[in-house]
């Protein structure tokens, strides 16, 4: 679904200027259904990683597959069909604010060229599937940062796509609403969609037992699958757990993990990436958070 | 692409012109004015050459005899001349003859040359003349300079459709160059005026078309608008310019036809009847006016709108 092959990104300095190591020799895969946690703090390379899977900047060496297609040699022109099959939400929400919440989904339709009928039959379908069929006429000034988001989801959902990439989605909104949205990319997960959630949030991610790829200084330094629990308990986390910085710490204390770690199917553990999820649970990671 | 898409596009398109007012005035304005100075030396310039060819084809020479001429000695200079090389037809007009020709010019008017009619008046101001057609227009000043040679004294005054010819064809040429040099000018402001404005549209719409390229519009779908736009600016620019020419010839063309511009009869006969001229006018205005549009935008849109 989602393939890195050596990807290296390099931004060239502006004249004079030094040449900037974005990305360095990143490998891992995620396949077809799998919720995914991409996490680092600003300027870890995180925002390079969804560029490149958005072929909105192209790989300096290696290649990127996503949905079987390779972006670093992908003709311009092909570019638009490939965001077609991503759904894609932003922090920002990027709403159109002289636009109803049916008007916004309806522009993602629109301007990829379909025809009224289908406009018309498919954004109550997907403006329903978020829960706002009652919002439909609503500017985005009078919603919620919880329900603007979910105008960008069921936007990102109008083109059913196998992917959904989320960067920081629930970075504007408020913690209770959060979880909303989070369940919500849980329940668009639970029926096949590929979820990729970029954050610097890390505690979302252990809110949420997902496999987590932590990446920093433009390094995948962790790829931790998520831990086998009773279903039930997988969502809905009492308390924050463990201090970021702690977190941020950790996973450079085990840097022989990196490199084995990538590209093994889910559900399958080495000990390498065992380590630091008993090391999390000592700390009171998500083990006591689904109590 | 879809009819509904079509329709979508061009909605968006005059959307944005409208948004833009003060810019997409401007940009109309400049350009009418450029179509306008095009259109007005053009006009001239046809009408001018109109006159040169009609002149050309006039190639009749008078020549005025002085009045101490006796009549006899006047018929035989004009059997003289008839005789002569590149003369095709050559005739007599006495004096009586020139006030009679006057009268039918003026037609209603006539009345005043009452006093000066008859054979031998006296008060007859009117001189007889000589008039010469040539067969070879090429060599009408080496034939006007041989029947002047052989008149001597007797011919007082030549009127040679030569001199105005030449007059007409300078002036044609400096409208041609003074035209062509301000229609480039105000062609390349309007270009500059027209992109900016698109610019703008960009600048305005810089949210929309980042949301349009992350859902997978294409580059031609998002660039449409704008080609709209500015070809919709170069359009109404056209119409506006020939709605401003046409007016101002037809202005020209009523003031022509007062009686008080007669003496400009020879020139006016040989204008363009306004009917003749809004048509091509219009096609040619709408069709350079969304050129520039289009030529404007696309100048614009490759810099600002990397997609």
């Amino acid at each position: 679904m989602i393939r890195f092959e050596g990807v290296t990104k390099v931004y060239e300095g502006q004249s004079g200027s030094k040449d900037v190591l974005a990305l360095h020799d990143v490998n891992l895969e995620i396949q077809k259904g799998e919720f995914v946690f991409v996490i680092g703090h600003s300027g870890a390379g995180k925002s390079t990683f969804l560029k490149l899977m958005l072929r909105e900047e192209v790989a300096t060496e290696g290649e990127v597959y996503v949905n079987d297609r390779e972006l670093t040699t992908m003709r311009e022109r092909d570019v638009p069909y490939l965001r077609r099959s991503l759904g894609v939400v932003f922090q920002d929400f990027r709403l159109i604010p002289t636009m109803t919440a049916y008007e916004n989904v309806a522009f993602a339709m629109r301007v990829t060229n379909i025809s009224d009928r289908d406009i018309k039959r498919r954004v109550p379908y997907v403006l329903n599937l978020v829960g706002l069929s009652g919002k439909a006429h609503s500017f985005p000034n009078e919603l919620s940062g919880g329900e603007q988001q979910r105008i960008a989801l069921a936007r990102a959902l109008v083109h059913s796509p196998a992917i959904i990439i989320a960067d920081e989605p629930t970075g504007n909104i408020d913690p209770e609403l959060s979880v909303e949205i989070m369940e919500l990319l849980q329940a668009i997960n639970s029926v096949g969609t590929t979820v990729v959630v970029v954050t610097h949030e890390h505690e979302l991610a252990q809110r949420f037992n997902k496999r987590t790829i932590t990446i920093d200084h433009g390094e995948l330094i962790s790829d931790v699958p998520p831990k086998p629990m009773h279903p039930v308990r997988q969502a809905a986390p009492q308390r924050p757990v463990m201090p970021q910085t702690q977190t941020q710490a950790m996973p450079r204390q085990q840097p022989q993990q990196r490199g084995r770690a990538i590209r093994q199917p889910q559900g399958m553990t080495q000990p390498q990436t065992r380590a630091p999820q008993q090391r999390r649970s000592d700390n009171g990671g998500y083990m006591e958070g689904g109590k | 692409m879809r009819f509904s898409s079509f329709k979508y596009l061009v909605k968006q398109g005059w959307h944005n012109m409208i948004a833009n007012k003060l810019m997409s005035l401007a940009s109309i304005g400049v350009l009418a004015s450029c179509l306008f100075i095009t259109g007005a030396a053009v006009l001239l310039s046809v009408n001018v050459s109109s006159f040169v060819s009609y002149l050309s084809q006039q190639n009749e020479i008078e020549f005025y005899l002085s009045d101490t001429t006796a009549a006899d000695a006047a018929t035989a200079f004009g059997q003289q001349v008839s005789g002569m090389d590149n003369v095709a037809e050559c005739s007599y007009i006495s004096k009586a003859q020139a006030v009679e020709e006057m009268k039918e010019w003026m037609g209603a008017d006539s009345d005043v040359l009452a006093a000066y009619e008859g054979d031998d008046n006296p008060e007859n101001p009117l001189p007889a003349s000589i008039r010469v057609t040539v067969t070879d227009l090429e060599q009408l000043s080496a034939t006007v300079s041989a029947i002047q040679a052989a008149g001597g004294d007797m011919i007082y005054k030549t009127q040679s459709p030569s001199d105005l010819s030449s007059i007409l064809v300078s002036l044609q040429t400096a409208v041609n160059y003074i035209g062509w040099g301000l229609v480039a000018i105000l062609g390349i402001v309007a270009i500059v005026v027209i992109s900016n404005t698109i610019r703008l549209t960009v600048f305005n719409r810089r949210k929309e078309i980042n949301i349009m390229k992350f859902v997978g519009a294409t580059n031609a779908f998002i660039r449409m608008p704008f080609f709209v736009e500015g070809i919709t600016v170069g359009t109404i620019a056209g119409v506006l310019a020939t709605g401003l020419v046409c007016g101002c010839y037809f202005g020209i063309l009523q003031y022509l036809a007062q009686p008080s511009a007669k003496w400009l009869w020879e020139f006016t006969r040989n204008m363009y009847p306004m009917t003749d001229i809004w048509a091509p006018l219009l096609i040619a205005f709408v069709a350079f006016g969304s050129f520039i549009g289009g030529v404007g935008t696309s100048t614009s849109i490759r810099k600002h709108l990397k997609v």
